[in-house]
C-alpha cells in the first residue's frame, strides 16, 4: 500500500497513526546516537562556559536572574505558538506553517477593532481582543475546510506545502490591508503605549510579562482541561491516537481536524496578542515567531503539550543567556546548535518522558 | 448720429481686432506647444522593495514614483536641450527585498523594456546585485540604498562609472553623531544595532568615526528585529557608558528605545538617520522624547530658516505626498526616491532628440555626473566623476523629539 | 517493476535546450519578444541552476525519503566559496597569478563541491539517524546556522571575507583559456550543460542498484538493512551528493550573478526549494526541471503580466496570488506535476 510515490512522507503519514511515537526506529545497536554520559556532560560544559563568560563581565546573581526572566517571557510566547503546532499535528499529521499568520492576525485585528471602537479602556480592549481571537479562529477553520480538507487524501508533505501557500497568501493580504507600517498595541496594565516597570530585587520586569505568563498558564491549563474533560477534546485525542479506530467509533475525524485548526487559530492569536504590547506588530511578524514556535514544538516531541511549552521556554532561555553573555548576532546559531545536539542525544524530544 | 454710429462701429471693430491680435499673440505659444516636435518617450525603470523586510522603506518610495509620474503627465513630460518634448514613463517594479529578484528585474528592464535609466533599489544587498548588471549593460543606475560599496568599488576605491546614489551614508551619520556627543561632553558610549545590513553598517561606521572624536565604545552588540526582551540592556547597565547609540529603523528602533529608556535610567539616547521617520514617534511614544538623531532636512522642512534653499522643494513634496497617500507624513526614504528620480530626469534633459538607445544611456550618465547645485530633499548636491553621491555632510541636521514631533536642534542649542 | 529507458526523453530534452540556446544566441532577446517578456535567457539560466539543486533534493527527499529544510545552505556555501576565493583571495594570501588563471574558478568550484559534500557526509552520518520531523528540524537548524555564519562574516569581522549582510560584489565571469563564457546567451550553455549532466546522473542513480536500494529504504528501513545494505551510510552518501550538487549550482550562480548576499540562502529560500520540488514532483528526476520552470514562470507571469495590468496594486497582491496558486496546484496535483508512479492515497488520513 505504501508506495514510494509518497516521498518522505509515508513516514509522516504512518506516524500519525501510531502511538506512542517512535521517532527512532533503527535497530537497538544504533538506538543511542550519543552515549548516556554526553548529555549531562555537555550541559555542564555549556553551563560552565556561560558562567565564565558572565563572570568576565562582572555578572552576579541579579544579572543572571534578569537574563533568565527575560528568557522565560520570550520562551512563553514561543511555547504558546508551539502548542498551536502540536494541536494541529496531533489530529491531522500536518505541520501547519500557517500558524505564524494566526500569530500575526491576532494583534493586527485587535488593533483594527480597537480603532473601530475608538474608545480606550479595559473593556473595549478585551472586547476587541476577544473578537480578534474569534475571527482568527474562524479564518483558521476556513483554511482547513477549503484547502486542507479537500486535499485530505494527499500526502502529509503535500498538505504541509499547502499550508506554506496559505501562509504566503495570508501575509500578502495583511500587507494589502495594513501596509508595511508598525502598529501599537496598548499594554494591558496601563492601557497605554507605555508599560509599567516592576522592580523586584535587581530584576526589572515589564507588567506585560506578568500577563504573558498568566495568559500562558491559563491557556495551557484550559487546553489540557479541554482534552481531558470535554467530549470534543476526548474525541480529538482519539483521532490523534488512532484515526481509523476513531472513525469506527463514530467520530467525525474531518470535523475534529477543522476544530483543531480553530484551536490553533485561538492559540496563535492569543500568543500574538499578549506579545504585541512589548513589540510593534507588523504584517510580517509571523514568520520569525512561527519558525521559533515550530522549533520549540519539535524539540518538545511535536505531540506533547507540556513538551511544546517546555521547548519554548528552553529555547527562549538559551537565546537570552547567550545574548546576555556573548555576542547577540550568534544567538540563533547557539540555540540551534544546542537543539541539534539535544535532539541527537535524545531523538524523541528531550522533554518527553522516555519511551525507550 | 448714424455717422457716429458708424464711427463707433469702426472703433469697436478696431478694438476687437486689436484684442484678437493681442490674445492671439498671448495664446499662440500655448497653442503652438503641442505642435512642437515630440520625441520618443523616455522610460525610467524603477525598482523598490514593496514587499518583504524592506517594505516600510520601499512603499513610500513607490508612492513617490507614482507622484512624480502624475506630475510628469500633467506637465506633458520633459523637454530636451533642443526643446523637443518627451513623454516619460516610470515602470514600477517590486523586488520583494530580494537580491536575485532585483537582478532579474534589472536585466529585464534594461534588455527587454529598454529603459534609458534605472532607479533602484531600496536595500543595499539587492542594490549591490544590480551593480554588475547595470555596469555590464552600460545603463545608468541610481540606487536608493545607503551602502558605500554601491557607488565605490571597495577594492580599488574608485567610483563605479554607471552607479549613483543620493543617499547619505552611515559614515556621515556617525561623524555627525560624534560631533554632537563631543559637544555635549560625552566620551563613553554603548552601541546597540539591529541585526540587519543597515544596523551592521552603523556599528562599523561608529567604530570608524567615534575614536577620531575621542569617544570610546564600551560595549556594542546587535539585537533582532522581532526581539521583545533585551539581554543586551543588562550589559549596557553593567558597562558604565554615558549614552546609548542605537543603529536601527522603526519598529525595532522604537522597541529598543523603549527598553533602554525604561531600564537604563537617565542616559542620552542617540539614533542613527534610519530612525528619522514619523514611525519612530508613533511607535515609541514618550520614550522617544529627548532622543536625538542626525537627519536629512526633509524631516524638519517647516522649521528651516526661510532662506534655506531646500525648504521650498520639501514643503511642496510633503503636501503633494500627503494628498496622494491620504495624509501620510513623509519619511526620509520618500525623499531619497524623489532625489533619485529627479537625477534621472536631469540626466534625460541633457539628451538631444534622435539618439540611439546606447548613446542616450551614455549621455544620461554623463548628464547625471555633471549635476551641480541640485536642490534636493536632503540638501544641495554636487556630483562629479569622483563623487557619485554628491551629499554634503554639513546638510545633516541634528533633530530631537519634543512634544511628539521632530524639532530641529541647531548647534547652539545642543548643550 | 520494469524500468522505462530514460535515454530518449533525456535526448529530447537536451535537443530542446540546445535549440533554444542556439536561437537565443543567433537572435538575442528573440525568446522574450516572442513570449511577450515572459521567458528570457535570465529565467532559463535560473531554471537550470535550480534544476541542479532540485535533482539532488529529489534524490534525497523523493527517493531516500529524508526531508531537508536547509538545502539552500549548501547552495550558499558553494556560492560564497567561489566568491570568496576569487574576489577576496588576496586577503587569504593566495598568489596573484593563481587568482588570475582562467582555471582557478573552475578548480574552486570543484574543490568547493568536494568540501561541501564532505561536510554533508560528516554531518549526515550524525543527523540522518534522526527520523521524520526531527530530521527536518535538524536540517532546518543546519541551514540557519550556515546562514548566520555567512551573515556574521564567519565570526571574523576583521577579515571581512563574506562581506556580512552586503555580501560580495564583483565575482568574475568564468573563462576557458582566454575566452570569457559570457554574455548570458553563452553562459546559458554552461549552466545547462551542467544541468543536463546532473539530470543524467540523477537518472543513472535512480536506475542503478543504488536506486533500487533507495526505493527499498523508502519502503522499509529495517527490511533494507536486513538484506545487507548499510542504511546510515547510504543515506549520508545521498545527502552528500545532494549537497555537492547544490554547491556546484551555487558556484555557477555566483559567477552568473557576480554578486552574492547571504539573504539568498536563508530559511525562506530553503523552503522555496522544497516548494519547487513538490510542485515538480519529487518522486521523479524529471520533476526537478519542471518544478523549477513552473515556479519561476508563475512568479514572472504575476510580476510582468497579470499585475502589470492593474497599476494601482503593483507589488502587494503578487504574494497573495502566488500563495493561492501554490495551494491550488498542490490540491489538484498532490504528487507534483511530473509523477513517475501512480499516487495512492494513504487510507487513514483525514
Amino acid at each position: 500500500m505504501r508506495s514510494a510515490a509518497e516521498p518522505a512522507t509515508t513516514e509522516l503519514a504512518a506516524r500519525t497513526r501510531r502511538k506512542p511515537q517512535e521517532p527512532f526506529r533503527a535497530p537497538p545497536a544504533a538506538r543511542r546516537v550519543l552515549p548516556r554520559i554526553v548529555r549531562p556532560a555537555a550541559l555542564a560544559v555549556v553551563g560552565a562556559g556561560l558562567w565564565l563568560l558572565g563572570r568576565r563581565l562582572g555578572y552576579g546573581a541579579p544579572e543572571y536572574l534578569q537574563l533568565l526572566v527575560d528568557g522565560t517571557v520570550t520562551g512563553s510566547v514561543y511555547g504558546l505558538v508551539a502548542v498551536g503546532f502540536v494541536v494541529v499535528y496531533r489530529v491531522t499529521g500536518v505541520i501547519n506553517f500557517a500558524q505564524g499568520a494566526f500569530v500575526m492576525l491576532g494583534p493586527m485585528l485587535t488593533i483594527t477593532f480597537l480603532g473601530g471602537i475608538g474608545v480606550t479602556g479595559g473593556v473595549p480592549l478585551a472586547a476587541a481582543a476577544a473578537t480578534a481571537v474569534v475571527v482568527t479562529a474562524g479564518i483558521a477553520m476556513a483554511v482547513h475546510r477549503f484547502t486542507l480538507h479537500p486535499a485530505r487524501q494527499a500526502s502529509a508533505l503535500t498538505r504541509i506545502i499547502i499550508t506554506v501557500g496559505v501562509y504566503i497568501s495570508l501575509q500578502g493580504l495583511a500587507l494589502r490591508a495594513w501596509g508595511p507600517r508598525p502598529y501599537v498595541m496598548p499594554a494591558f496594565s496601563t492601557l497605554q503605549m507605555e508599560d509599567r516597570l516592576l522592580q523586584v530585587g535587581g530584576v526589572v520586569v515589564q507588567a506585560q510579562s506578568l500577563w504573558v505568563w498568566a495568559v500562558g498558564v491559563v491557556t495551557v491549563l484550559g487546553l489540557i482541561l479541554f482534552f481531558e474533560r470535554t467530549v470534543a477534546g476526548k474525541a480529538m485525542r482519539a483521532c490523534a491516537v488512532n484515526r481509523t479506530a476513531a472513525r469506527l467509533m463514530g467520530i467525525r475525524v474531518d470535523r475534529m481536524a477543522t476544530l483543531a485548526f480553530g484551536l490553533a487559530g485561538i492559540l496563535g492569536a492569543v500568543a500574538g496578542i499578549v506579545l504585541a504590547p512589548s513589540t510593534r506588530p507588523t504584517y510580517d511578524m509571523g514568520l520569525e515567531l512561527g519558525l521559533k514556535g515550530f522549533v520549540a514544538a519539535i524539540a518538545g516531541g511535536l505531540t506533547n503539550l507540556p513538551g511544546a511549552v517546555g521547548g519554548g521556554l528552553v529555547l527562549g532561555i538559551l537565546e537570552s543567556l547567550w545574548a546576555g553573555v556573548t555576542v547577540a548576532g550568534f544567538k540563533d546559531l547557539f540555540a540551534f546548535v544546542m537543539l541539534i545536539l539535544l535532539l541527537l542525544a535524545r531523538p524523541q524530544g528531550w522533554l518527553e518522558a522516555g519511551h525507550q | 448720429m448714424r455717422r457716429s454710429f458708424h464711427a463707433g462701429r469702426g472703433l469697436t471693430v478696431l478694438c476687437l481686432g486689436l484684442a484678437a491680435f493681442l490674445a492671439g499673440a498671448l495664446v499662440y505659444p500655448v497653442l503652438a506647444a503641442p505642435a512642437a516636435r515630440v520625441g520618443i518617450p523616455y522610460r525610467i525603470g524603477f525598482i523598490a522593495s514593496v514587499t518583504g523586510p524592506g517594505a516600510s522603506l520601499g512603499t513610500p518610495e513607490r508612492d513617490v514614483a507614482r507622484l512624480l509620474q502624475d506630475r510628469l503627465n500633467r506637465e506633458g513630460g520633459i523637454a530636451g536641450p533642443d526643446g523637443v518634448r518627451h513623454e516619460v514613463q516610470i515602470l514600477i517594479n517590486d523586488d520583494q527585498s530580494r537580491a536575485d529578484v532585483a537582478a532579474s528585474l534589472a536585466r529585464r528592464l534594461i534588455e527587454q523594456d529598454q529603459v534609458h535609466v534605472l532607479v533602484g533599489t531600496t536595500l543595499s544587498g539587492p542594490s549591490l546585485a544590480i551593480v554588475p548588471i547595470a555596469t555590464e549593460l552600460r545603463t545608468p543606475n541610481i540606487s536608493m540604498a545607503s551602502a558605500r560599496a554601491i557607488i565605490e568599488d571597495p577594492n580599488t576605491q574608485r567610483m563605479r562609472p554607471w552607479i549613483f546614489k543620493p543617499v547619505p551614508e552611515n559614515l556621515h551619520s556617525a561623524s555627525k553623531q560624534a560631533e554632537y556627543l563631543k559637544a555635549v561632553g560625552i566620551n563613553r558610549v554603548c552601541h546597540l544595532y539591529e541585526n540587519t545590513a543597515y544596523g551592521q553598517d552603523t556599528f562599523a561606521s561608529a567604530k570608524h568615526e567615534f575614536p577620531k572624536a575621542g569617544i570610546r565604545i564600551l560595549y556594542g552588540d546587535s539585537f533582532d528585529r522581532f526581539a521583545t526582551e533585551f539581554p543586551q540592556v543588562t550589559r549596557v547597565r553593567a558597562s558604565g557608558c554615558q549614552a546609548v547609540v542605537i543603529g536601527s529603523i522603526p519598529p525595532a528602533a522604537a522597541v529598543i528605545n523603549v527598553a533602554v529608556a525604561g531600564r537604563v535610567g537617565p542616559r542620552k539616547i542617540v539614533h542613527g538617520h534610519g530612525a528619522c521617520s514619523p514611525d519612530l514617534i508613533r511607535t515609541a511614544g514618550a520614550a522617544a522624547e529627548g532622543t536625538v538623531m542626525p537627519c536629512g532636512k526633509i524631516l524638519v522642512a517647516d522649521q528651516l530658516p526661510a532662506n534655506d534653499p531646500v525648504r521650498g522643494v520639501n514643503l511642496e513634496l510633503i503636501s503633494e505626498y500627503a494628498r496622494l497617500t491620504g495624509g501620510q507624513p513623509i519619511s526620509t526614504f520618500a525623499g531619497h526616491a524623489y532625489d533619485a528620480l529627479q537625477w534621472a530626469l536631469l540626466g534625460l534633459r541633457t539628451v538631444p532628440d534622435g539618439q540611439p538607445l546606447g548613446r542616450i544611456r551614455e549621455m544620461v550618465r554623463d548628464g547625471i555626473e555633471r549635476i551641480r547645485n541640485y536642490v534636493g530633499t536632503h540638501g544641495v548636491m554636487n556630483l562629479g566623476p569622483d563623487d557619485h553621491l554628491g551629499f554634503n555632510p554639513k546638510d545633516f541636521v541634528i533633530v530631537t523629539v519634543q512634544g511628539g514631533r521632530f524639532v530641529l536642534l541647531p548647534p547652539e542649542r545642543w548643550k | 517493476m520494469t524500468q522505462p529507458r530514460w535515454g530518449p526523453p533525456w535526448l529530447a530534452m537536451a535537443a530542446v535546450v540546445a535549440a533554444v540556446g542556439v536561437w537565443e544566441l543567433a537572435q538575442p532577446g528573440g525568446l522574450a519578444r516572442l513570449s511577450r517578456g515572459l521567458i528570457s535567457t535570465d529565467l532559463l539560466i535560473r531554471t537550470g541552476l535550480f534544476t541542479i539543486v532540485l535533482v539532488g533534493l529529489n534524490l534525497l527527499m523523493g527517493y531516500a525519503g529524508q526531508a531537508s529544510l536547509g538545502q539552500a545552505a549548501f547552495y550558499g556555501m558553494g556560492a560564497f566559496a567561489s566568491a570568496i576565493l576569487t574576489v577576496r583571495g588576496r586577503v587569504l594570501g593566495i598568489p596573484q597569478d593563481l587568482l588570475a588563471a582562467w582555471w582557478w574558478p573552475w578548480l574552486v568550484m570543484g574543490l568547493a563541491a568536494l568540501a561541501v559534500g564532505g561536510f554533508a557526509l560528516v554531518v549526515g552520518l550524525a543527523i540522518l539517524r534522526l527520523r521524520g520531523h526531527y530530521l527536518a528540524m535538524a536540517t532546518l537548524g543546519l541551514g540557519i546556522i550556515v546562514y548566520i555564519v555567512l551573515r556574521e562574516n564567519l565570526g571574523m569581522p576583521h577579515l571581512n571575507l563574506t562581506g556580512g549582510f552586503d555580501g560580495i560584489v564583483g565575482v568574475p565571469r568564468l573563462r576557458v583559456g582566454g575566452a570569457e563564457l559570457w554574455p548570458v546567451q553563452v553562459y546559458y550553455f554552461v549552466v545547462w550543460a551542467v544541468a543536463l549532466t546532473v539530470v543524467a546522473l540523477g537518472l543513472g542513480v535512480v536506475h542503478s542498484p543504488v536506486g533500487r536500494a533507495l526505493r527499498a529504504l523508502h519502503g522499509s528501513e529495517l527490511a533494507t538493512e536486513s538484506v545487507g545494505v548499510d542504511v546510515g551510510r547510504l543515506k549520508a552518501k545521498i545527502f552528500a551528493l545532494s549537497a555537492a550538487l547544490a554547491s556546484v549550482a551555487g558556484s555557477l550562480y555566483a559567477h552568473f550573478q557576480a554578486a552574492v548576499v547571504p539573504d539568498t540562502f536563508g530559511f525562506v529560500p530553503s523552503l522555496e526549494l522544497v516548494v519547487m520540488s513538490a510542485v515538480g514532483g519529487m518522486s521523479s528526476i524529471w520533476g526537478a526541471p519542471f518544478g523549477a520552470l513552473t515556479v519561476l514562470l508563475l512568479e514572472q507571469l504575476l510580476r510582468t503580466h497579470v499585475l502589470g495590468l492593474l497599476p494601482a496594486v503593483s507589488g502587494e497582491l503578487e504574494p497573495v496570488v502566488f500563495g493561492a496558486l501554490l495551494v491550488v496546484i498542490m490540491m489538484f496535483w498532490p504528487a507534483g506535476l511530473v509523477s513517475s508512479r501512480k499516487v495512492q492515497a494513504s487510507p487513514g488520513s483525514s
